[in-house]
């Protein structure tokens, strides 16, 4: 039976229903809980949350993936409560990216001179939120991670960057989760790293694919042909760095046509609660009221929308012994 | 009203005695907290914290009372709940710092922030309070980034710094007083006196030759002699360590030259480091322990001393807004 991390612990993969690999429950730009004029009420932030989950499963949703990382306000405890909640199961995520997003400690340490993380560092402290749990900072560790996501600086591959696509390659091939990059400026060179690592190409999700450049560049049909899955990721964005989705219907339909319907994730970004930067206000429903049917009316058989939203999350998140 | 501000509230500055002008409960860098290599219980927080804040406080006796001004910015486990038990439990008065180690600990959320901006989270902490704690900050925090030289990131904490401590009153101390010329023009236009600043670790072991000590005189401004403690006679010093000699002369040079009043001292100092090793056996208590008998020693009387650790520097603390 295989199993994939949820927040309330191992989950057979068949039960995990529809499933968005590449959401954020609460979006925490790092430093902004010291905010002078931010408040986080947390019994607010769970009402909204919740709302959100359980519309998502009032519409026929069964999993959302928390692929924020480990420090843009990943909250285990809450993520357990809304889970509990809403009878959504929730899959949280180690990692952390692209190196903007990091704080001093892994960039500029206490060491003369002050180098950063090197990625055996980094696959260490990713690897063992998967063993022996995510970490509550300074405080506890609870469950396992489901997922390691990390990111690549947009305007280029930093050199630290390249540190957490090596180190969050190692953790997957060392735990058996798998690994969500957020593509940077070259998204096929960030994906060869990862490969380079040894990790087979079925167990990389290479995101953010529904980005302009990204599709303008052709590499969502590239990252399939290599065996990565495919993460279109913004349904129903309306950010101009994205696609509109009449044109990442288009996209999906031309993967599935290449033959790569078993390569490709549909999620759209959503911020169940955020704080330092504005959200957007997807529910995390869009996926199954808004885009699905967009795809069934361009074509889409009901058995390749079952196995984008249900077979290919299961398959990814199934913990690879 | 002259009045400072301590975790536990406004008090007198008459009533701060011996004041360590530059140190720390605990001090991590961000992100240090996801690593459980640093992890202790609460339990071992205290243990390590308490019995050196009641010696500090017992030192200090003769000086009427103790004040440990904590350096520890925003974003490197400032943590104001538990300073204000620490307080209330030892005696020891703690002053807490607004503002950021350097641009190197500020986090992306205020990394992104305009000068404005920072100036209000710096004001609020000062005349409001930080968080949900209700303890506001008595002094505002700047510094260099690692590579001796100001980086962009720092200059904006500066100036946002200096309209903050303008607005409020408070004091500003930097980390580091290296490449000082830019933080010199920053408060120039800003209209700051540079008395109200105070430019840290200008004796440590590798800043030496970087400080431009004259301009900072020239100016008004005050010397951080506050690594005292770092010495390279320890078994396993930092890379900052100088040698306990040099670093006193260094001192003695202004005290025997009429710079009394351009001086502080302290030891920075953690209670309980949270993301790095720390240095064993170094604490606050260095002061009385060992820089207090070198002064003696070298000739310099109790009135000097009194100058530095009590008089000069609760002036500095004390809050003088510019209106």
């Amino acid at each position: 039976m295989a199993l994939v991390n949820t927040v309330l612990g191992p989950v057979d993969a068949d039960d995990l229903g529809v499933t968005l690999v590449r959401e954020a429950l609460v979006n925490v730009v790092p430093g902004a809980q010291y905010g002078y004029d931010i408040r986080i009420d947390r019994a607010e932030v769970f009402e909204a949350v919740v709302a959100k989950l359980t519309d998502f499963k009032a519409n026929g949703g069964g999993t959302i993936v928390d692929a924020n990382g480990m420090f843009q306000g990943r909250d285990l405890a809450l993520y357990e409560a809304l889970s509990r909640a809403a009878g959504v199961h929730i899959v949280a995520s180690t990692g952390q990216g692209p190196e903007a997003m990091l704080g001093g400690y892994f960039l500029t340490p206490q060491t003369n001179p002050p180098t950063p993380w090197p990625a055996e560092r980094f696959a260490e402290m990713f690897s063992r939120e998967v063993t022996d749990g995510m970490v509550v900072p300074r405080l506890e560790r609870r469950s396992a991670a489901g997922l390691v996501a990390t990111a690549v600086t947009v305007e280029g591959m930093t050199p630290t960057d390249e540190s957490l696509v090596r180190g969050a390659a190692r953790t997957g091939l060392a735990t058996g989760v798998a690994v969500l990059i957020r593509c940077g400026f070259d998204a096929l060179a960030s994906l060869d790293i990862a490969l380079s690592e040894g990790i087979p190409a079925d167990r990389v999700v290479v995101a953010d694919l529904d980005r302009n450049d990204a599709v303008a560049a052709g590499w969502p049909a590239e990252v399939a042909r290599r065996g990565a899955w495919v993460s279109i990721d913004h349904a129903g964005s309306t950010d101009p760095q994205y696609v509109s989705d009449a044109e990442r219907v288009a996209l999906i339909m031309f993967l599935v046509n290449d033959g790569q319907a078993d390569r490709v994730l549909i999620s759209s970004s959503a911020t169940g609660a955020s704080f330092g930067e504005p959200g957007n206000d997807m529910a995390f429903s869009y996926v199954l009221t808004d885009f699905v049917p967009q795809l069934r009316a361009a074509g889409l058989s009901e058995a390749t929308v079952e196995q984008i939203l249900k077979t290919n999350p299961a398959n990814l998140l199934s913990v690879r012994k | 009203m002259a009045r400072v501000n301590t975790v536990l509230g406004a008090v007198s500055p008459a009533e701060l005695g011996f004041v360590a002008i530059h140190e720390h409960i605990g001090y991590g860098m961000p992100g240090c907290e996801l690593d459980t290599k640093w992890w202790k219980t609460p339990e071992q927080r205290y243990e390590e914290t308490v019995p050196k804040l009641r010696l500090f406080h017992e030192n200090a006796a003769p000086y009427g009372a103790a004040t440990f001004v904590d350096a520890t910015g925003i974003c490197n486990g400032r943590d104001l709940d538990y300073y204000k038990s620490l307080s209330a439990k030892t005696g020891v008065h703690i002053i807490a710092s607004t503002g950021f180690v350097g641009g190197d600990t500020a986090l992306p959320f205020f990394e992104r922030a305009s000068i404005e901006y920072l100036a209000e989270q710096f004001v609020h902490e000062i005349t409001v309070g930080i968080g949900s704690s209700g303890a506001k900050a008595g002094i505002i925090k700047v510094g260099v980034s690692r590579g001796f030289k100001m980086k962009e990131l720092d200059k904006r904490i500066y100036r946002a710094a200096a309209r903050a401590s303008k607005a409020t009153g408070a004091p500003i101390f930097t980390h580091l007083a290296v490449d000082v010329e830019p933080a010199l023009a920053i408060f120039d236009e800003e209209g700051l006196p540079l008395d109200r600043v105070l430019f840290g670790h200008a004796d440590d072991g590798v800043s030496q030759g970087l400080v431009n000590e004259k301009a900072i005189i020239a100016k008004g401004g005050r010397i951080g002699f506050d690594t005292f403690g770092y010495d390279l006679e320890l078994p396993d010093p930092p890379f900052w360590g100088r040698h306990r000699n040099e670093r006193l002369d260094h001192l003695l040079t202004f005290l025997n030259n009429g710079l009394v009043d351009s001086v502080l001292a302290s030891a920075d100092a953690n209670c309980s480091p949270l993301g790095w090793p720390g240095v064993k056996g170094h604490t606050v208590n260095y002061l009385f322990e060992q820089l207090l008998p070198d002064l003696t020693a070298a000739g310099i009387d109790d009135v000097i001393v009194n100058r530095i650790f009590v008089e000069n520097a609760a002036e500095f603390l004390t809050l003088q807004p510019c209106i």
